[in-house]
């Protein structure tokens, strides 16, 4: 008995006529297919019609389609392309699909004269799913082509086409080798450059007849002969009186180890002297040695035998005064072999006495430890503005690149008791800040308060309590 | 008999059609993590009570076993490596079989209106008209775009590439013809497989 079996969608209408495997059983599967007939109304008046071959490839290339613009991965054709299918499907200009389906099998023969063009159906998305979908029913009916069921496979990485084609990918890999052959034969032509060794004496010798290489005494010890110039060693004395000092205990113990390391490593020890060797050094505050001038009398013929020629920094300009912050240490050079460090205080040498009375009258030192403290919070917010105000009333631009901060004490009524410098920029400028100018002092019984003033690079005041604002 | 384990939890039936792919380790590959939350990106943007319809379908199916709730949906979501706040974990492969389920069926409820939009872009493409003309088109790209940049990472190469409104009108139109793929009677089973091409070893 023939049987029709049909599967209707919007776009798409697929029928199969076969004949039944049971004629009493009306819900038998077919046992022959004889003829298969797709309709795609809105896309083509044609009927596609073909047998068992045709469904066949009908049902491959849509299941494989589908797949593809399900995972955007291109799907290899599972037969060699010599051959075309009897159906393919392929993506069309814009979201549109090309159904392309020869009209006489292959395997029939024909003559060239009455070969029939494929026929080459456009369908948008609606129209495919459709297709699709009536493929798919057919595909899960047991009951029409039991031997016909779906079969998605996942396509293996090694057939997927990489998504640039191999010339894209070698291009970087080609350039960088070009461009490394042509760097090789640009610098083939250059000659080898000649290397010549400078000599380390070069630099001592140049700077003699410049070189204050002065302690902030007197003499000039370091070269011998030339060093007797009265002129350097006036300009030495002259660079190195204006040098402030640096308080930082810290910094002055890394000095002092890093100096007598220094010392200890280009002492050559030959001869080892008969009795000590003692020297007053001047270190700046980056380790660099800028003058030393000798204490005692041995210290003075044996200059040359240390290494102190060698190590003494040489200044562009030997009349410029020094304004960074210096560091003064005693080295003494044993008959031992050993050299120690130790580090000496301003006022011991004759030069810088003076140097430190001078300070003594407008900075004052470090302030007294606070007796009575104001603990009125009140209070303390008030002396707070009014020194905000008073320093602001008298604050000149300063000449500072870096903050300066000060501790300023202040009275009960508001008077400024004293101030103490707190980095080294602050030791340096504290002339011109308006601070030793409101200086007045005043009996040290009463409460006292202490604030942080600081004068950043960019000009601004900033004033609050030392110990932070009261709660 | 005395038992001294609980009973080994089985997985719903209907996720034994979905053939475990041969993969080099069990879990869901870097582009199928982020094709599923995209889909169930456009399904939101479809439906503005999607997230709710992910629930319940959820539960429908008797898929709460595996997605549990919507703290888990929301964790499994972000195993996307696209999102702002990706989680760096593996998605197993059951969890993703539930949602390509869960997909599917959303998918089917909303056939129509996905032809709809789909016919109604054709047409529009076709005069070379805007967006705009198809009042439900436009508002599902607007909700679409809104969706994807709220939530994906902008510094992500792969976002990246999705800047400008015309690229995630694109992506927009992509994931809406992908949905009416697998909204048919072997959508699941097509989904599921498609995530694993050029994958399988």
């Amino acid at each position: 008995m023939t049987i029709q079996r049909q599967y209707t969608l919007p776009h798409c209408n697929l029928v199969l006529q076969g004949l039944s495997a049971n004629e009493h059983d009306p819900m038998s599967p077919l046992a022959v297919l004889m003829n298969v007939e797709c309709h795609l109304p809105g896309a083509t008046d044609a009927t596609l019609t073909g047998g068992r071959e045709f469904l066949n490839s009908l049902v491959a290339a849509v299941s494989r389609y589908g797949q593809q613009l399900l995972s955007g991965v291109i799907r290899p054709l599972s037969t060699p392309a010599a051959v075309p299918p009897m159906v393919d499907l392929k993506p069309g200009e814009g979201r549109y699909h090309h159904l392309i389906v020869q009209q006489q099998p292959v395997d029939q023969p024909v003559t060239d004269t009455d070969a029939l063009p494929p026929l080459d159906i456009k369908l948008t998305t609606v129209q495919f799913y459709d297709l699709m979908e009536a493929v798919d029913q057919l595909l899960a009916d047991t009951q029409t082509l039991p031997d016909l069921t779906a079969q998605f496979q996942a396509v293996p990485r090694r057939l997927v086409k990489p998504a640039e084609p191999m010339t894209k990918r070698a291009a970087p890999a080609a350039i960088g080798a070009a461009a490394l052959a042509a760097a090789g034969l640009a610098l083939f032509f250059v000659p080898p450059p000649v290397f010549e060794p400078s000599r380390p004496e070069q630099q001592t010798e140049s700077s003699d007849g410049t070189d204050p290489l002065a302690g902030d005494g007197a003499d000039n010890l370091a070269n011998g002969d030339n060093r007797t110039d009265p002129d350097a060693a006036e300009a030495a004395v002259d660079r190195l009186e204006a040098a402030p000092a640096i308080t930082d205990t810290d910094i002055i113990a890394v000095l002092r180890q890093d100096l007598a390391n220094r010392l200890q490593e280009a002492w050559a020890q030959d001869p080892l002297p008969t009795e000590p060797l003692t020297y007053r050094m001047v270190v700046s505050e980056d380790g660099d040695i800028l003058g030393y001038k000798y204490e005692n009398e041995a210290a003075l013929g044996a200059v040359d035998t240390t290494p102190l020629p060698q190590l003494t920094f040489l200044p562009v300009d030997a009349n410029q005064p020094v304004q960074e912050a210096v560091a003064q240490f005693i080295a003494t050079f044993t008959p031992e072999g050993t050299v120690v460090v130790e580090p000496a205080g301003r006022r011991n040498g004759a030069a810088t006495s003076t140097n430190s009375e001078a300070n003594s009258e407008t900075a004052p030192g470090r302030l007294p430890t606070l007796g009575a403290q104001i603990n009125d919070g009140d209070r303390i917010r008030t002396l707070n503005s009014t020194l905000y105000s008073s320093i602001l009333d008298n604050l000149a631009p300063l000449s500072a690149n870096e903050p300066l901060s000060f501790r300023v004490r202040l009275d009960r009524d508001g008077t400024v008791v004293g101030y103490e410098p707190t980095n080294a920029a602050a030791v340096l400028l504290a002339e011109e800040t308006p601070l030793p100018g409101l200086v007045a002092r005043a009996n040290s019984d009463s409460e006292q308060a202490d604030f942080l003033v600081v004068f950043t690079e960019t000009g601004v005041l900033q004033v609050s309590p030392w110990d932070g604002w009261p709660q | 008999m005395p038992v001294n384990s609980p009973p080994v939890p089985q997985s719903p039936l209907m996720l034994d059609a979905l053939a475990t792919p041969e993969l080099a380790i069990d879990e869901c590959p870097r582009r199928a993590r982020t094709q599923l939350d995209l889909l169930l990106l456009a399904i939101e943007a479809l439906d503005l009570g999607g997230s709710e319809a992910m629930l319940a379908a959820c539960r429908e199916l008797a898929l709460d076993g595996l997605v549990r709730g919507r703290v888990h949906l929301w964790l499994l979501r972000s195993t996307n490596p696209m999102r702002r706040y990706s989680q760096r974990r593996p998605m197993p492969l059951n969890e993703a079989k539930a949602l390509v389920v869960i997909i599917a069926n959303l998918a089917r409820r909303l056939t129509v209106v996905i032809r709809q939009l789909l016919l109604g872009y054709q047409q529009l493409t076709d005069k070379q008209l805007s967006l705009d003309h198809h009042f439900r088109l436009a508002d599902y790209l607007t909700r679409f775009r809104s969706h994807f940049r709220a939530r994906m990472n902008p510094r992500r190469a792969g976002v990246i590439a999705y800047s400008t409104d015309e690229k995630l009108n694109e992506l927009a139109i992509q994931l809406l013809e992908q949905l009416l793929l697998c909204s048919g009677v072997l959508g699941a089973e097509r989904l599921w497989s498609s995530l694993f091409d050029g994958e399988v070893s």
